[in-house]
């Protein structure tokens, strides 16, 4: 056994925390949260020369292919930032399922564009009848002299805004069960009768409204078999889920940091207040929920990377406490700081909302639970 | 045991008198806009509407009901406070006519006549807006070791110094202020308690960007010039003074929080009518626990709030109650907030007019509520105080006199 990382894992943290932390700390995130699109090209491009968008791809399709656990290192970082990217929907959510479920012409034409950062994709799968399961899926695509036309709305998609193409889950069946009618289309953000807009709000990444208005799309842009798209959606979804799982990780381990120095800098009654004890249990609180969170997503990291067979199951047990847990520390940390936590110049709130956003992402933690109790045949 | 606050004849008479008088001149004018999420976004014009209605109630003794006939207040029981606040809650305003200043328990205990006069009835009239203004950047929960000075010139007070997280919207007429009037006195003997015109020379308000909606205001005195007239009480007396503010505001005047809390009610009613699938999301038992259990807690906080305004008003001495009351509204909120997240999901954090969880509302919620663990005293220090007053701290202390003893 061995549970430290690997020189060249330890170099990629290294190198992505001393950057992240010069030239990305809370008052430039804020900055970018508040811009329209939430997005900074900026940062995109560095993203891109410093090599962590195409990482997860194989090398055939200019990516580095690195390990699950790679990508959980750098997430982490990204998660102690609090940066907002279009990264896990692009690369982890569009790439990755392109990768399981695309033919090979598709591969080699998207991929390359994907790695590079030129190509941005947004994945649309949750509707007004809110939900992670294939049953949630009702966005009609129909076929249509060879072509599909697609109707129905996509709620709470993250990214719309600087994408060029969606992935679109849709429902080409309602016969059988729920998955064996899911089909995966990818459809250019222009396409006549497709139209999108920013819901405004306390939301930790911009999420849009996509409203498709028989949206018309050839039979090329189906992505995979015509309703064999779930299976390999599914497999998507579970690293998707751990990759941000390693996210609000990174996220925790940061709301620990700022919470213990507060605690020793700040003074009441002529002491830190780090040695009251209630202040103590709030940093506690913090320190559980971060550690739980912490050797849960390594250990389904691993067994992802090791192809184990029990990787969903680990990877499920991460995000009920992940998804749980980065909200919870969230709230302890606003309890250390009280009035100062409020303030926007200060950036806390950054933390909170992105956690309370997480803890629906990818399901909610009743879902993953559910999940969990179904793979052990509950 | 009763209740009901409603029980007499003369009672219902009373309701209705309110009721028609409410009707009469409580309507929000529409011609002044939608009324916004929260306060804090209210326009100039809606909040002088509000002043305007704030000074028709406080003409009637309605503002303060309970407070003394001469100074200002309404002379009443607490049953019919109740009934104003009922039949006042029945129409929406931008304005939360219960903003009610903490200035006036402090002034009831401590004031002279001629202050009395001058400055706490038109506070309980509703002519004279206060601010709080105790927290400084260095003193929030220790707030004893405030830096703001007062240094005796003459008959007058050269005031210098910084407050944070104070207001309020728009403008005050005065800020309610503890600040250090002997540096070389001992802690707790070395503060005055002063109600200062806001409009004097020296004071600078700037607005405070909150993650709440709701407009915080920091204030700096660069050598404002204060007549010795605005102390209140002792020139070393204040920690004691504003003691009595601050029983009422730990929530010892008790709270009567309506039993269908629009927030509870309408993420109920939404569970209800939201479709899963074909089936309503309250059907789902992780959402049932998560929205019976918030109705169970803003119940035992409305219960708790209840009993501390009975006490209050019927001169009942109370030890913890009034933090224990703070402190279950606290943990009362920020569990409200997580079941709200729980059960709605995204819909509980956006606005959009389509899709935003009752119209918004519970977005709001989501923000404000991480502001309501600490106004006021954290909970922690609710914890400390209600150990002491139970009697298992190293420290004993006993509640702070307001309007119970004054009389
Ligand atoms: C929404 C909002 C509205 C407000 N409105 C007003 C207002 O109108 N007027 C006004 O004057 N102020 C106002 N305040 C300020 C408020 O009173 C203070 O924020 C509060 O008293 C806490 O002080 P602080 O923020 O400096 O935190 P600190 O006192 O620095 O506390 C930091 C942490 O230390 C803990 N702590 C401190 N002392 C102890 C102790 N002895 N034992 C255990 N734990 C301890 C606290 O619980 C907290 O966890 C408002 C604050 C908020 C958030």
């Amino acid at each position: 056994m061995d549970l430290s990382l690997t020189p060249g894992q330890q170099m990629l943290r290294d190198a992505a925390r001393d950057f992240l932390t010069r030239e990305y700390p809370r008052k430039v995130i804020r900055e970018i949260d508040e811009t329209e699109s939430g997005f900074s090209p900026e940062l995109w491009r560095q993203m891109v020369d410093m090599g962590w968008v195409g990482m997860i791809l194989p090398e055939e399709y200019g990516g580095m292919g690195s390990s699950f656990t790679d990508l959980g290192v750098l997430y982490e970082e990204m998660g102690a930032a609090c940066l907002s990217s279009p990264h896990h929907s692009s690369v982890v959510l569009g790439g990755l399922t392109i990768l399981e479920a695309g033919n090979d012409k598709q591969k080699k034409k998207i991929l390359p564009s994907i790695a590079s950062g030129q190509r941005i994709l947004a994945f649309a799968l949750t509707e007004p009848d809110y939900g992670w399961g294939p049953g949630s899926v009702k966005l009609a695509a129909t076929r249509k002299n060879g072509h599909f036309v697609l109707n129905g709305t996509k709620l709470f998609v993250p990214d719309v805004q600087v994408a060029d193409q969606i992935l679109v889950v849709a429902r080409t069946s309602s016969r059988g069960s729920p998955e064996t009618g899911i089909t995966l289309f990818l459809v250019d953000k222009g396409t006549a009768g497709l139209s999108s807009r920013i819901l405004e709000g306390w939301t930790g990444d911009k999420l849009s409204e996509v409203i498709f208005n028989n949206v018309e799309v050839p039979a090329s842009a189906v992505v995979g078999r015509v309703g064999g798209g779930w299976a390999p959606l599914e497999r998507v979804l579970e690293k998707a889920s751990i990759a941000m799982c390693a996210y609000s990780v990174g996220g925790m381990q940061r709301l620990l940091d700022i919470s213990v120095e507060y605690s020793q800098n700040r003074i009441a009654f002529g002491v830190p207040i780090g040695t009251f004890q209630r202040v103590q249990d709030h940093v506690i609180e913090i320190v559980n929920d971060l550690e739980a969170a912490r050797w849960t997503t390594y250990e389904a990291l691993w067994k992802l990377d090791e192809r184990q067979s029990d990787a969903p199951l680990a990877i499920s047990m991460a995000s009920v406490i992940a998804s749980e847990g980065f909200p919870h520390s969230a709230e302890a940390a606003h309890r250390v700081h009280a009035g100062i936590g409020i303030d926007k110049e200060y950036g806390l709130y950054l933390y909170t909302k992105k956690a309370r956003s997480l803890q629906h992402y990818l399901g909610d933690p009743v879902h993953h639970r559910k999940q969990v109790g179904r793979l052990l045949g509950m | 045991m009763d209740f009901k606050p409603e029980y007499t004849k003369e009672q219902e008479e009373f309701r209705k008198e309110v009721r028609a008088w409410v009707e009469e001149n409580a309507r929000y004018p529409e011609e002044l806009g939608p009324i916004p999420l929260s306060s804090g976004d209210m326009s100039r014009e809606m909040w002088l509407w509000g002043r305007d209605f704030q000074r028709k109630l406080g003409a009637k003794g309605w503002y303060y009901p309970t407070y003394p006939k001469e100074y200002g207040g309404g002379g009443l029981s607490g049953d019919k406070d109740i009934i104003i606040k009922e039949e006042l809650r029945r129409v929406e305003h931008p304005v939360a006519y219960s903003m009610v200043s903490m200035a006036a328990p402090a002034l009831l205990v401590y004031g002279t006549e001629e202050q009395k006069q001058r400055l706490l009835k038109p506070m309980l009239r509703g002519e004279m807006v206060a601010w709080q203004a105790f927290t400084e950047p260095g003193a929030g929960s220790d707030l004893a070791s405030l830096q703001t000075r007062a240094v005796r010139d003459g008959d007058d007070f050269i005031i210098t110094g910084e407050k944070c997280f104070i207001g309020g919207h728009h403008e005050p007429d005065v800020l309610w202020a503890p600040v250090m009037t002997d540096p070389d006195a001992p802690r707790h003997m070395n503060l005055g308690a002063f109600v200062i015109p806001a409009n004097l020379p020296g004071i600078s308000i700037r607005f405070q960007n909150l993650v709440i909606r709701e407009g915080k205001r920091a204030v700096t005195f660069e050598g404002a010039r204060v007549s010795r007239e605005y102390l209140v009480g002792g020139e070393t007396q204040g920690w004691r003074v504003i003691q009595s503010s601050l029983e009422i505001e730990h929530g010892g005047g008790g709270s009567v929080l309506p039993e269908d809390d629009p927030i509870v009610t309408g993420a109920l009613e939404f569970c209800k009518k939201t479709l899963r699938n074909g089936v309503p999301l309250s059907s789902d038992p992780a959402i049932q626990k998560e929205m019976v259990d918030l109705y169970i807690e803003a119940n035992v906080h409305r219960l708790i709030g209840m009993r501390n305004h009975w006490m209050h008003n019927n001169n009942v001495p109370g030890t913890y109650h009034g933090s224990q009351n703070s402190l279950v509204g606290k943990y009362t909120a920020l569990r409200s907030a997580v079941k709200l997240l729980n059960a709605l999901g995204p819909f509980a954090l956006t606005v959009d007019p389509k899709w935003g969880a009752l119209e918004g509302k519970v977005e709001d919620h989501q923000r404000h509520t991480l502001g309501s663990d600490h106004r006021g005293g954290t909970i922690d220090v609710q914890k400390v105080i209600i150990a002491r007053r139970i009697g298992i701290s190293r420290t004993r202390e006993r509640a702070a006199p307001t309007r119970a003893q004054a009389g």
